[in-house]
């Protein structure tokens, strides 16, 4: 299980998205997540980029599902599946060929996610500090995990600070859902 | 304990054929490091207390506050049963020649009583474990503060024999939905998840990757248990193996708001039952959950509870929990064999 195809994965390798692309994909991701903060919501927006196709597009979805793992990137792998799906396209060799575009570096559950999936690159705004798994907190995208999918590249930095902006307007509100903090240890 | 011979069969079903260990953190499993120090004989036993204040003084213990400044000497019968330790090495002037005169030159220690220094190892850290006290004890005495629970949970007798049966019960219905999504065709995981305090079974799952590759045994037991709140978002229906059980339906009647703020909240409180350890998505998925306490059977080549990371213990996340490994481990590790693999020893276990 998980052994790449030596043809594809040649193409695989070398599938980075070019700066213009990085430029228009990662402005609709800003936007996305904009429209989240103004309606109260994690600021975070997300897109799955398919052959200049967004097929997958996702924000936040926990506290309506009471799921705490339905991140962006999760809701925004499903709509991918359903694309494949109503396209009659495998969703592995599509996921091969797709480039996930995020306002802040996916969470560890997130990366190892993008790993079993074989999301070769990942576009990301700024550090997660608190949850991050390309790096911040533990690097889950290079780690050495042969049963866990591939390992996927990281192109970080763009429009950082005005992601944490977001972040910290976001967490100045509290979240009303969650229970009353015991003390926390910090 | 009964002899092996003597055992009935059938008896890996007794709670006896297993022992749940704790799976601790890096730095309640890491061995003793140590560092150099200066310590010498004290010749006059009366002046030790004096040595100790003069030396508290002139070189406190910095960073090593668990060390203990004397100890008994190792050999009986040696002319200076105590020893006291003078500084570390890294305190300490440099000299060519170790001596009392060049580490204590000035009046504030007076060598009266003290014998010829000498280089020691002494624990770095405070001991966090028995294990790791016991360890450090041999170089040098250090002060431990003792976490009784955790000691016990080593020895692996944490759990009393009524909790073991009970934990029993809850992983045995993880290996039936193992088994079941082995039926299927899917990889032979299993999970539960249970409230504690009521003993009950919230969810029960199991992995369905065919349906959708991230479908492993933990997200199918989180979103179920999503569902048993009134949320999730997916359906289990084809897959009788996976259910969730609603805690008594009393959300329909008009509740004070007391009572309100005690409707669980995610998997808060709740523990999994898993036949194997959790990837790493699995693991922070828990992490995300606020989950209370982790079981599992057997080891998997990249969890992250315990075998690659240890999530649970990870220092930054705003969550920890305690894992516990081991819970009918021969079951557990039975599944991972297709039926053409089963070796002669499992059988004979049957």
């Amino acid at each position: 299980m998980g052994t790449e195809e030596e043809s594809k994965d040649a193409s695989a390798a070398s599938f980075c998205p070019s700066d213009e692309e990085i430029q228009k994909w990662m402005g609709t991701a800003f936007d996305m997540a904009k429209d989240a903060l103004e309606s109260g919501e994690v600021p975070v927006g997300c897109l799955m980029v398919y052959n200049d196709e967004v097929v997958g597009k996702g924000r936040n979805e926990v506290n309506e599902t009471k799921n705490a793992t339905r991140h962006a990137e999760l809701v925004s792998l499903d709509q991918l599946m359903d694309w494949c799906h109503r396209s009659n396209l495998d969703v592995r060799s599509v996921c091969k060929q797709t480039a996930l575009y995020v306002t802040v570096e996916p969470c560890i559950m997130c990366a190892a996610a993008l790993r079993l999936l074989n999301i070769p690159v990942v576009v990301y705004g700024c550090r997660n500090e608190r949850f991050g798994g390309c790096g911040s907190v533990l690097d889950v995208s290079s780690a050495n995990l042969p049963q866990t999918g591939t390992t996927f590249k990281c192109v970080s930095g763009h429009r950082a600070e005005e992601a944490v902006e977001m972040l910290k307007t976001f967490y100045k509100q509290e979240n009303p859902n969650a229970p009353k903090p015991k003390t926390r240890k910090e | 304990m009964e002899p092996q011979s003597k055992r009935r069969k059938g008896s890996v079903y007794d709670t006896d054929s297993w022992i749940a260990y704790p799976v601790l953190s890096d730095e309640q499993s890491q061995d003793v490091e140590l560092i150099e120090a200066f310590a010498a004989p004290i010749l006059n036993k009366k002046e030790t207390s004096r040595l100790v204040r003069e030396l508290n003084g002139r070189y406190p213990l910095n960073g090593v506050q668990h060390i203990k400044r004397v100890r008994a000497c190792k050999e009986k019968g040696t002319p200076h049963p105590l020893e006291i330790l003078v500084c570390l090495k890294s305190d300490a002037p440099d000299m060519k020649v170790v001596s009392l005169d060049s580490l204590l030159p000035s009046d504030e220690v007076r060598h009266d009583g003290l014998g010829q220094p000498f280089v020691v190892k002494i624990p770095a850290r405070s001991p966090l474990t028995r294990p790791q006290f016991e360890l450090a004890s041999k170089h040098w005495p250090t002060s431990f503060h003792e976490d009784k629970q955790v000691t016990v949970a080593l020895r692996g007798e944490l759990f009393s024999p009524p909790q073991k049966a009970t934990m029993h019960m809850y992983m045995m219905s993880a290996v039936t939905a193992a088994k079941a999504a082995k039926d299927e065709g899917m990889e032979a995981v299993g999970a539960v998840v249970v409230n504690p305090v009521t003993e009950k079974i919230v969810a029960v799952g199991h992995d369905c990757r065919r349906d959708h590759p991230l479908h492993h045994a933990v997200m199918v037991c989180i979103d179920l248990v999503a569902q048993s709140q009134g949320g999730g978002c997916y359906t289990f229906d084809s897959h009788p193996g996976c259910q969730f059980i609603s805690p008594r339906s009393s959300t329909d009647q008009n509740e004070p708001d007391a009572m309100k703020s005690s409707q669980p909240y995610i998997c808060t409180g709740y523990d999994l039952y898993v036949t194997r350890e959790p990837c790493v998505m699995c693991a922070m998925a828990l992490v995300h959950s606020r989950i209370g306490r982790v079981f599992y059977g057997i080891t998997s080549a990249d969890g992250a509870l315990g075998t690659k990371f240890k999530v649970h213990s990870q220092k930054d996340l705003n969550h920890h929990f305690e894992v516990y490994k081991g819970i009918l481990g021969k079951q557990c590790e039975a599944l991972n064999m297709s039926s053409g693999h089963i070796t002669t020893e499992c059988l004979e276990e049957r």
